[in-house]
């Protein structure tokens, strides 16, 4: 089944396609409103922005629990492969685990986090909140009790899979690639993506179509 | 600045990351403030993030057992218990 993807065109025909991969898990909902407006700001500069659902997420009709990164891989090359002319991936947070099957002329990937990582916050969510309800249990009871059926951690259900793919996961190598962090050194904003309720920064998103913008041509796409 | 005002600093800057202060609330913070159960925006997922996020900038790895309701009770909870784990 195809899953709903967002595109933003501008005026004319493309100078490329910046194909967004959002953060995972609730990550994804609390960057999306930023990530939007970073989109419309690079249609502006006469790119095509599209950021589309991976299955199991927003507004996806499959269950979660059938989902592991390489299924969510797969999907973002199949996604690639039906976009017309260069293509550059700008990937968010969890987005750098998943992006490296599309064919594309350049990457840029803000803010990577490895899989462990996410992994942990998701798990210690569940922890802190058996505590609260008077239930013991631990990151390494979840570890197990993950390895035989899905685990229902911050009200995502993970696989089995997923869960041992997260906790291996880093970035892998891609080329070329501008890696870049928030900061007086890369893009000036908060990280939103750990925010407890979502906000939105629109500064932030010119940053990040400007950023996107200036590798583009770095990378002579255009 | 000394090692305790680094903590201190760290500590405040990330929860305004996390629970979306503002500079000024979180610099407002005494150890005295409420954390958990007090600030509406602290749920069981802002506590994951806080720990994880901890981890991450202070360069500490934190089990399970070491954390109890109690360290997130007040800010001068917190700040004691980082300023513990930096020095152990």
């Amino acid at each position: 089944m195809s899953e709903h993807r967002l595109r933003i065109d501008p005026a004319g025909t493309p100078r490329a396609t910046v194909l967004i991969v959002p953060p995972l898990f609730e990550e994804a909902n609390r960057t999306r409103r930023t990530l939007v407006l970073a989109m419309r700001a690079l249609a502006a500069e006469g790119f095509a922005a599209m950021l589309p659902d991976l299955p199991g997420q927003n507004e996806s009709l499959v269950p979660l629990e059938q989902i592991d990164l390489a299924r969510w891989q797969d999907a973002l090359a199949e996604v690639a492969a039906g976009i017309d002319g260069p293509t550059l991936v700008a990937s968010v947070r969890g987005g750098v685990l998943i992006d490296h099957q599309v064919k594309a002329a350049a990457w840029w990937r803000l803010a990577p986090v490895g899989g462990v990582s996410l992994l942990r916050t998701l798990m210690r969510a569940r922890v802190s909140a058996d505590r609260e309800a008077g239930l013991t249990s631990s990151l390494e009871s979840l570890q197990e009790e993950a390895k035989a059926q899905p685990l229902l951690v911050a009200g995502n259900r993970l696989s089995p899979e997923m869960v041992a793919q997260l906790g291996t996961s880093e970035a892998q190598a891609v080329e070329p690639l501008r890696n870049v962090g928030l900061g007086a050194d890369g893009i000036a904003g908060t990280p939103l993506w750990l925010r407890a309720e979502p906000g939105e920064d629109a500064a932030m998103a010119k940053a990040i179509a400007a950023d996107i913008s200036a590798w583009s041509t770095t990378c002579g796409i255009s | 600045m000394t090692e305790a005002n680094t903590v201190d600093a760290t500590l405040r800057a990330l929860l305004a990351d996390v629970l979306g202060l503002g500079e000024a609330r979180a610099a407002a913070l005494t150890e005295d403030s409420g954390l958990f159960g007090e600030l509406p925006e602290f749920d069981s997922m802002a506590v994951a993030t806080v720990l994880t996020e901890m981890e991450d900038r202070l360069g500490i790895l934190i089990d399970d057992d070491e954390v109890d309701g109690e360290i997130f009770e007040t800010y001068g909870n917190l700040l004691a218990f980082s300023l513990r784990k930096v020095t152990d």
